[in-house]
């Protein structure tokens, strides 16, 4: 069986936003669940099941696990920084693409609000204090303004992202941020400065949530759901960094942008596809100005042009490539593990047409791209048959 | 230089020199590939590039170029510095090759890019045994 053998059965997902009074194993419990009965299955009929959590103690993973039952179902733990929940999918659509079982589950969990910051990417690799002393934020300044010295962008470009993503959440019952009214450039540049030229309202909140994927032989999707389209998995790709002059070894964040062109170049040559078949993209918006980049980097238009494609609102709903449909990590939010769940639950939505007031007309392949710690890449289509 | 006197030690070793002479820019410690010329900081046993392990320490800058630039407005990790001012972040190239992700020193408008900086080291604290800890930074040169 092939990797486009393999389809979405059912999705499921809680708000992210801060969630004091709930248990991560409440969260990660609802996601399952809703899952589960989005797919018709029951939770004996999962043959393998991957976890993904950024923080956490061991084996947390297998004893969330156990609050769907105790089958004596394999569980595997996955930990790629932002790109986790991405990664579990795609290890549980390997899964099944494998032949090792008919139905595989991807859940995705965290509680950032309790997350202990002030590590950076050398934690543990016997560099802690002399790589932590750079923010993430910075990180993807430097990105940005190194790009308006070279293209005359203008923090209203970033702007403009940020808030298209802003309106975007109002239309999302489960994302983080939902504006109660139409968010504006001067509003997000007005927002207090992080790292310039990112405001705050440029960058995603810190919260918690969980997601869910139950991914299956593609014949179980029309047998399960009969009257609803199936929606297939027609590329998974995953890298790491490749060298490239003009790398940097040291900091939180760090990685060649070129990360994300390669990979998702693979993604379409796995998938026999253009850039131009895509009908919607879900990005690592963690910080407005990588939408921008990312414009290009996943080839919706040539290297150089992202502002244009901006200005001509292609990115916003009712536009050519409408990018984060659902907020992005800017509104829905980015609890880190769930993020790409929350991604591939999106595109579900989307590609069955049952994405309501933000639903793209007649969407057909969707495109979910994440990255973690700058260090890895991860662009996964989703096709809609 | 009122801390002369005092011994300074590194935030974490391997990564740059503390000269005995304050006024004196320290060097980072960074790798050369025998196989291949290409230049690393910080120090690794393998060449990232054409994955010879013939590889060996060399000294970089002490100066390099600004490649891109923030400022920080939230507080920093791994300081106890508490001042409200933020702090610059950058990426410099050196001459021997390495882009170098450091902390800058200088206030919200000293930095553009393409300006030349100049390594230096900064005391973050002082330590139990009264040694000042230190790690580098770059600044820019005009403001030596
Ligand atoms: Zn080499």
């Amino acid at each position: 069986m092939k990797l486009e053998d393999v389809a979405v059965l059912g999705v499921g997902m809680c708000r992210f936003g801060v969630h004091r009074d709930t248990t991560l194993t409440e969260l990660a419990r609802e996601a399952g669940l809703k899952a589960l009965e989005d797919a018709g299955l029951g939770f004996r009929d999962v043959g393998e099941a991957f976890v993904g959590y950024m923080q956490g103690l061991p084996m947390l993973g297998i004893k969330i696990m156990k609050e769907f039952g105790l089958t004596g179902l394999p569980v595997t733990h996955v930990e790629n920084a932002s790109a986790t929940g991405l990664v579990a999918f795609r290890e549980a659509a390997h899964a099944v693409a494998s032949g090792r079982c008919d139905v595989a589950l991807a859940l995705g969990f965290e509680k950032m609000t309790e997350m202990a910051w002030g590590g950076g990417g050398g934690r543990g690799i016997g560099r802690d204090a002399i790589d932590s002393v750079i923010l993430p934020a910075a990180f993807f300044a430097l990105w940005a303004m190194r790009r308006m010295h070279e293209r005359g962008t203008r923090p209203e470009h970033f702007a403009r992202i940020a808030a298209k993503n802003w309106n975007h959440g109002a239309k999302n019952p489960l994302s983080h941020r939902q504006p109660d009214h139409k968010v504006t450039v001067s509003e997000v540049l007005a927002s207090p400065m992080i790292a310039e030229p990112l405001t705050a309202m440029m960058a995603c909140p810190v919260d918690d949530g969980a997601a869910c994927a139950i991914l299956g032989r593609r014949d179980l999707a029309q047998r399960l759901r009969p009257e609803r389209p199936r929606v297939s998995v027609i590329a998974s790709a995953l890298q790491t960094e490749t060298y490239t002059p003009g790398h940097t070894f040291l900091g939180p964040v760090v990685g060649p942008a070129s990360m994300t062109r390669d990979t998702a170049r693979q993604a379409y040559e796995q998938a026999g596809v253009d850039p131009s078949d895509v009908s919607l993209a879900l990005c690592h918006d963690a910080f407005a100005n990588e939408e921008l980049e990312y414009y290009e980097l996943l080839g919706f238009c040539p290297e150089g042009d992202g502002e244009k494609l901006l200005e001509e609102g292609a990115t916003q709903l009712g536009g050519r490539i409408p990018f984060n449909t659902d907020g992005g990590l800017i509104a829905r939010g980015h609890p880190g593990g769930p993020t790409g769940l929350a991604q591939i639950h999106e595109l579900a939505l989307q590609l069955r047409g049952e994405a309501g007031p933000r639903q793209v007309a007649n969407a057909r392949i969707g495109l979910a791209h994440l990255v973690g710690g700058g260090s890895v890449c991860t662009v996964n289509l989703l096709k809609r048959n | 230089m009122t801390q002369a006197e005092k011994e300074r030690v590194p935030i974490e070793k391997g990564f740059f020199t503390i000269p005995r002479d304050p006024s004196e820019p320290p060097s980072l410690l960074g790798t050369r590939c025998r196989s291949c010329s290409e230049v690393f900081f910080p120090r690794r046993k393998v060449c990232a590039k054409c994955l010879s392990q013939d590889t060996e320490d060399t000294l970089l800058g002490p100066r390099g170029t600004l490649y891109t630039y923030t400022y920080v407005h939230v507080p920093m990790f791994g300081t106890s510095r508490t001042d409200a001012q933020g702090y610059g972040v950058g990426q410099v190239d050196l001459p021997e090759g390495p882009r170098v992700q450091a902390v800058l020193s200088g206030g919200a408008e000293d930095f553009r890019i393409g300006m030349e900086l100049e390594l230096q080291l900064e005391t973050l604290r002082e330590n139990r045994k009264g040694q000042d800890v230190v790690i580098f930074r770059f600044r820019p040169l005009a403001a030596a």
